[in-house]
């Protein structure tokens, strides 16, 4: 089997994220970016079915920080790695990637596409489905489990409060991963050094194919605070007062 | 012109966001605009008697299934676009939701804009702010008709349920698409309560990311036992095995309402406001000011969560102790 797993490279929103003098993107000089938490469980789902049934996956990364992520795949145990050229500083709008990850499909006779079923930068749409309509092959969102027998697949769908939804499926097919079946893996320093000398692949993009149609006008951050009261940073403080306001709500003794 | 609100169910109940999704499209609709909710599902008894806000109920029923999965609901969806030619078509951000909106997307070309909040109408185009970066963005896009977007639950609120005139329903035969259909459903597991309900909880505390690694959680479940609470996690937590699954709170957890919501370095995505933002009372501490929790924190606090936690329990042990 095939696997071609998607890897973005988005700015990490826990950190402080600012606006751009134009006002219609992030400042993105002196973000951290990081490799979308979907799309690292995605890698981890490809690498597992890898050894529970044999498979060569091929992981293209896009975005800042591409080679660093794609050696870290590779030390994983993903087979050969791509880096997919995009716009510099520019969000990855998988709206606009999706074709060029249909033709690396086809270019690699991917039997599965697996990426994150989401990112924070796809405002304009999410990848698996995207990829999945573009190449008419089948596919499912939100999978936490996958299991492949031959060319079935068995694919676990989280679903809101608590349930699970499972399908069955023939490859080719395009799954966008929620939660692998496993915590994805840690990966020492050895094998990461071992791993620096996987040749990285280049891709040039495809033309989205997509009109856009739909344009960011302005970003802002949302008003803070609503209406809530700010105990401030002492802990000392934040407990006396805390203690005070659940007693006075029965919860607790003062 | 028309507009489609997307509603879903399984088995013979519908989803509550589904009445949001037609109370979007109405806020939406002038005079001589039409409403239509599109159902698919196993029968349509539930929706024809909650849909009356909509001027037409399109309802695709299979009896053979609890479920249709997301890939025929786009199929059928498609067939019906494409008699209706609507000019807007809303899907709810949900596990189907997903599926549906950026494949229809594909196949007609319209723009999609994802996890919108907010929708203004100017004649034939639309202004609509959409999330980004977890909640800490908003976008004001400029769509288009036709277009799909994709609406955050909870964005708007439901419209009052009522049935609608069986001469208003239109029943289409799910059952070929689903025969043909290349996703098949096997099963539908629900989760087995017995162990804990946090649904029902009157305490949760609750844990994100900012907890850092396993051992930390014990501190956070002494705190909660204290409080007579339960522990509750993030998704980031659940998905790093160290809750189970039965204890995560938000869209792919538990929706939650407690009368005490204490949150530890939980950033709050909006996946994770859906599951609890209707608590009574919510205290949230993170470090970060612009935490998107604090939002609908009643109160927050800013200090280390680790502090917060050591100066807390040693109150509520002196206080217990008297």
């Amino acid at each position: 089997m095939n696997i071609l797993v998607v890897l973005r490279m988005i700015p990490d929103s826990a950190g402080e994220l600012q606006l751009a003098e134009d006002g219609r993107s992030i400042d993105r000089e002196w973000l951290d970016f990081q490799l979308n938490d979907f799309d690292d469980h995605a890698l981890e789902e490809a690498i597992l079915l890898k050894e529970a049934g044999g498979a060569k996956v091929t992981a293209v990364a896009v975005g800042e920080g591409a080679n660093r992520v794609l050696q870290m795949a590779a030390a994983r145990g993903a087979d050969e790695v791509v880096a997919l050229q995009c716009e510099e500083d520019a969000m990855i709008s998988s709206r606009e990637i999706a074709a060029s990850i249909a033709a690396m499909a086809r270019a690699k006779s991917a039997d599965l596409v697996l990426c994150g079923v989401q990112s924070s930068e796809d405002v304009f749409g999410q990848l698996a489905p995207y990829v999945g309509a573009l190449l008419d092959w089948p596919h499912v969102s939100g999978a936490n489990r996958i299991v492949a027998n031959g060319a079935v697949l068995r694919v676990t769908q989280e679903r809101g409060a608590g349930v699970a939804v499972t399908y069955e499926l023939a490859a080719p097919a395009v799954l966008g991963v929620q939660t692998a079946s496993k915590a994805p893996r840690y990966v020492s320093g050895s094998k990461l050094r071992e791993a620096s000398k996987t040749p990285i692949g280049r891709a040039t993009p495809e033309p989205s194919g997509l009109e856009r149609a739909a344009d960011i006008i302005t970003l802002r951050l949302p008003v803070q605070g609503g209406s809530g009261e700010n105990l401030g940073g002492n802990a000392e403080t934040v407990a006396d007062r805390l203690v005070s306001i659940l007693a006075a709500k029965g919860m607790a003794r003062n | 012109m028309k507009l489609i609100a997307c509603t879903e169910g399984h088995s013979s109940k519908i989803e509550a966001f589904s009445l949001e999704m037609i109370a979007a499209a109405r806020s939406l609709s002038q005079a001589g605009d039409k409403v239509v909710a599109f159902f698919a599902g196993r029968d349509a008894q539930a929706a024809s008697a909650s849909f009356g806000v909509a001027d037409q109920l399109i309802a695709a029923c299979a009896a053979t299934s609890d479920l249709i999965p997301a890939e025929t609901y786009a199929r059928l969806l498609r067939d019906v676009i494409a008699v209706e030619s609507p000019s807007l078509v809303l899907v709810p951000y949900s596990a189907n939701g997903l599926d549906v909106a950026a494949d229809i997307a594909a196949r007609t070309g319209w723009p999609l804009i994802s996890y919108v909040n907010e929708i203004k109408r100017d004649g034939e185009s639309l202004t609509v702010v959409a999330q980004m970066y977890g909640g800490k963005i908003l976008a004001e896009c400029a769509v288009g008709l036709p277009a799909i977007l994709m609406i955050n639950p909870g964005a708007f609120p439901e419209a009052t349920p009522g049935p609608i005139d069986t001469a208003r329903v239109r029943m289409i035969d799910a059952e070929p698409a689903l025969t043909s259909g290349k996703v098949k459903m096997v099963a539908i597991e629900v989760p087995d309560y017995a162990d804990v309900d946090l649904t029902t909880a009157e305490r949760i505390v609750c844990v994100g990311r900012g907890i850092g690694d396993e051992a930390s959680i014990d501190l956070a479940r002494n705190l909660a036992t204290m409080l007579g609470a339960e522990i509750a996690g993030s998704r980031p937590v659940v998905d790093n095995g160290w809750l189970p699954k039965l204890r995560q709170v938000g869209k792919s957890g538990q929706k939650v309402k407690p009368k005490l919501y204490l949150a530890l370095g939980v950033s709050g995505a909006p996946e994770h406001l859906e599951g609890m933002s209707h608590a009574d009372l919510i205290i949230a501490v993170n470090t970060d000011p612009k935490a998107p929790i604090f939002n609908v924190a009643h109160y927050g606090a800013t200090c280390d969560l680790f502090d917060l936690v050591a100066n807390l329990s040693d109150r509520l042990r002196a206080g217990s102790g008297r």
